[in-house]
C-alpha cells in the first residue's frame, strides 16, 4: 500500500507554558480532501504552519509521503500554498506569479509558459496573465493564488483560510471551483477553515479541532450526523439539547432510554462517551431539522408542547423558535414546500422526534 | 466667522513665506550688478555666477558629491542588515540598538565630531583625518535616516510574501532577492537620499574633521563668510542648494519617497 500523502504523529507545539497543538495524530491518504475545522485559537492553523514548514513542532513528527519533514525548510517540501490574503507578488504581473515556483525549479522556459497557460486555463484567468495582482478582483486573486500553488504539482497543497476575504456569493462559487479542481487534478488536499458549511461542502473527510486537539475525524455526513462529542454537535450546525436522566448504563454506540420532562425517549450513545451510568445526567440532542410538528400526539416517546416566540422567514426555509412549559427554547427548521401550514408567534405547537435522530451525551465533562 | 482652517491656511503661508523667502532674496543677490548684498537688487549681471564656477568652488562641490555619495552608501548598506534585524527578529538589546541606530538623530553632530577627532587623535590616525575620517562621520550621522526608511518599508510588507515565496522553493537568499528587496526598493532609494542630504548639506561634523586637502563645500562657505556676505557667496548657495533639491525630485519621481514622511508606503 503507498504511504500515506500527509502523516501527523503525536504533533505538540507549545509557546511557554501556551499549548497550540497538545497532541495531534492525523492520516491524509493520496488524493484526499481534508478539512482541518474549528473555532479560531484551536490550533488548525499552527498546524497547517507546522506542515508547510514555517513554525517548528515542540515534539511529534510529520511525513510527507512517507518522508520525515519537521527538519526540512519549507522551500524543501514539495507543498502547494494558498493563503488567506493571496500573498499574491505586488511586483509582477499574473503569469509572472504564477510562474515563479517553475523558475525557482529551473524548469525550462517554453515548458514553465505552456504550463502557467495550462494552470491559468485550469483557473479559468488564461486572459490575465498581463496583469497587476492590484487590478485583480477578490476572486481572480484568490484563483491565481490557487494556479500559483497547483503549477509546481505539489505532493501536497495546503489552503490556509483561503475564502475568508470572499462575500458570501464568492465564496460559495470558488467552493465549488476549489473541489471541482481538487478533483481534476486529483492533489492531496488540507484546508483550514471556521466555516463549517465551507468544511462540509468540500471535504473527503473532516477534523473538527478544539482546544490544539482533534475531538472527531470522520465524514461530513458522519460529523453532522454523529458528532463524537457535544462540542462538535453545537460548533457543526444547529442542535437541540434536552435534559434528561439515565434509565440504564450504556456504552458508547449502544441505545438507552431517558426520562426527559418531554416523555422517556430512546437514543444512541454518542462515539465518544466513556458510557453512560443509570441515573446520570445527560443531554438529549436533536437537529433542529428533524424535529417535525405534528397533529396528533404519538402513544410514547419525544413529545414537546412549546410556543412559538419567535417565527424566521429565510425563503428556502422557516425557523420557529419555541419555548416549553419549563423554559427550554427549542429551535426548528422545516422546508418550505409549500405544504404545510404556515405560523405565527404565540401559536401552541407539538413537536415529536424519530428516535433514530436522538443523541445522547453524558452531562459531566463535555 | 473665519473658519478655523483658513486660520490654518494663513498660519501655513506665514511659514513657507518665513522658510523660503530668505532663499528666493539670497538668489536675487547672486545677480545683482554691484558688490553689494543688497535687496532689491540694482541692476543685473551674471559676473558673479562667473565667479563662482571657479575651480575654487567647483572642487568644494565635486568633493562634496563625492563624500555625499560614498557616506550614503555606505550608511544604506549598512543601515539595510541593521533595518532587517530591528524589524524581523526579537532579540535581547533589540531595543537599545533601534536607540543607538537613531541617537545621532538627537545627539549633536558637534559633539559626535569632537569625539571623532579626540579619538582619532588618540589612537594616532591623524592620517585619517579628511576623507576617510568624513566618511566615518558621515556614515554616523547618515545611519538613522537610512535603518529608519528601510525599517518602514520592510514592516510595510505583509509577511506572508516572503512565506509565499519559500512555499514554492525559493531559498532564502532568492526569497530576499526576487522578492522583498524589489519591494522595498523605494525604501532604500528614499533612506540613500535621505543620508546623500544629509552628508551633502552638513557642516557641524565635517568642521573637525576636514582638511586643506578635503574642504567639503559647507565648510568653504562657512570659511568664506567670516569676510562678508558677497554675490559670489549667494550664487554658490544657490548651487548647494540645488543639487540635493535636484537629486530630491529626481528620486521622488521614480519612487514616491514622500510616501516615507508622510505615511506608511502603498505596495502594488
Amino acid at each position: 500500500m503507498a504511504d500515506p500523502a500527509v502523516e501527523l504523529v503525536d504533533l505538540h507545539k507549545t509557546y511557554g507554558s501556551a499549548v497550540a497543538v497538545g497532541g495531534i495524530n492525523l492520516t491524509v491518504e493520496p488524493g484526499e480532501f481534508l478539512t482541518l475545522l474549528g473555532p479560531s485559537g484551536c490550533g488548525k492553523t499552527t498546524t497547517l504552519s507546522m506542515i508547510a514548514g514555517f513554525v517548528e513542532p515542540t515534539s511529534g513528527s510529520i511525513r510527507l509521503g512517507g518522508r520525515s519533514v519537521e527538519k526540512l525548510p519549507p522551500f524543501r517540501r514539495d507543498i502547494g500554498l494558498v493563503f488567506q490574503d493571496y500573498a499574491l507578488f505586488p511586483h509582477m504581473d499574473v503569469a509572472t506569479n504564477v510562474g515563479f515556483g517553475l523558475r525557482m525549479r529551473h524548469v525550462e522556459k517554453k515548458e514553465a509558459a505552456r504550463r502557467v497557460a495550462e494552470a491559468l486555463e485550469l483557473v479559468q484567468l488564461g486572459h490575465l496573465g498581463n496583469r497587476r495582482p492590484a487590478a485583480l478582483s477578490g476572486g481572480q486573486r484568490q484563483r491565481v493564488a490557487l494556479a500559483r500553488a497547483l503549477v509546481i504539482r505539489p505532493a501536497v497543497l495546503l489552503l490556509d483560510e483561503p475564502l475568508s476575504n470572499l462575500d458570501l456569493k464568492l465564496r460559495e462559487e470558488m467552493r465549488l471551483e476549489i473541489s471541482a479542481v481538487q478533483r481534476r487534478t486529483g492533489i492531496t488536499t488540507v484546508l483550514v477553515t471556521h466555516d463549517q458549511g465551507e468544511a462540509l461542502a468540500v471535504s473527503d473527510r473532516i477534523a473538527v479541532m478544539r482546544a490544539g486537539r482533534v475531538e472527531q475525524v470522520g465524514k461530513p455526513g458522519e460529523i453532522y450526523e454523529s458528532p463524537a462529542t457535544r462540542f462538535v454537535a453545537e460548533f457543526i450546525g444547529s442542535m437541540n439539547f434536552l435534559p434528561g436522566e439515565a434509565l440504564a448504563d450504556a456504552h458508547a454506540g449502544q441505545t438507552c432510554a431517558v426520562r426527559t420532562a418531554h416523555g422517556v425517549v430512546e437514543g444512541k450513545v454518542a462515539s465518544s462517551a466513556d458510557g453512560i451510568a443509570r441515573g446520570s445526567s445527560v443531554s438529549v440532542a436533536v437537529r433542529p431539522e428533524r424535529l417535525r410538528v405534528v397533529e396528533q400526539a404519538p402513544s410514547d416517546g419525544l413529545m414537546i408542547e412549546a410556543k412559538i416566540e419567535q417565527f424566521v422567514y429565510l425563503g428556502s426555509k422557516t425557523e420557529l423558535h419555541a419555548r416549553s412549559a419549563s423554559g427550554t427554547l427549542y429551535l426548528l427548521e422545516h422546508a418550505n414546500d409549500g405544504l404545510r401550514q404556515s405560523y405565527a408567534a404565540g401559536d401552541i405547537i407539538r413537536m415529536t422526534a424519530a428516535k433514530a435522530d436522538l443523541l445522547l451525551f453524558p452531562d459531566s465533562g463535555s | 466667522m473665519i473658519r478655523p482652517w483658513r486660520i490654518l491656511c494663513g498660519v501655513a503661508i506665514a511659514i513657507y513665506a518665513f522658510m523660503f523667502a530668505p532663499i528666493v532674496i539670497t538668489a536675487t543677490v547672486s545677480f545683482n550688478a554691484q558688490n553689494q548684498s543688497r535687496f532689491p537688487p540694482s541692476g543685473f549681471s551674471l559676473r558673479w555666477w562667473a565667479e563662482a564656477i571657479d575651480p575654487r568652488w567647483i572642487e568644494p562641490i565635486v568633493f562634496s558629491l563625492k563624500l555625499a555619495t560614498l557616506s550614503a552608501a555606505a550608511a544604506t548598506l549598512l543601515g539595510l542588515p541593521m533595518a532587517f534585524a530591528l524589524v524581523r527578529y526579537r532579540f535581547p538589546g533589540r531595543s537599545l540598538l533601534s536607540l543607538l541606530a537613531l541617537s545621532p538623530l538627537m545627539l549633536p553632530a558637534l559633539v559626535t565630531g569632537i569625539g571623532l577627532l579626540q579619538f582619532l587623535q588618540l589612537a594616532g590616525l591623524n592620517d585619517w583625518l579628511g576623507l576617510p575620517a568624513l566618511v566615518a562621520g558621515h556614515i554616523v550621522i547618515c545611519m538613522p535616516f537610512a535603518v529608519r526608511t528601510i525599517a518602514i518599508s520592510l514592516s510595510g510588507l505583509p509577511g506572508n510574501l516572503q512565506n509565499a515565496a519559500m512555499s514554492l522553493g525559493a531559498r532564502h537568499g532568492m526569497t530576499l532577492w526576487t522578492v522583498t528587496l524589489p519591494l522595498i526598493k523605494g525604501g532604500i532609494f528614499a533612506g540613500a537620499t535621505f543620508a546623500f542630504v544629509q552628508s551633502f548639506t552638513d557642516y557641524s561634523m565635517s568642521l573637525f574633521l576636514a582638511n586643506a586637502e578635503s574642504l567639503p563645500i559647507p565648510i568653504m562657505i562657512l570659511n568664506y563668510i567670516e569676510f562678508g556676505f558677497t554675490p559670489t557667496l549667494a550664487a554658490i548657495a544657490v548651487i548647494t542648494l540645488m543639487i540635493p533639491l535636484i537629486l530630491v525630485l529626481i528620486v521622488q519621481r521614480a519612487f514616491k519617497i514622500g510616501d516615507f514622511l508622510y505615511s506608511a508606503p502603498s505596495h502594488g
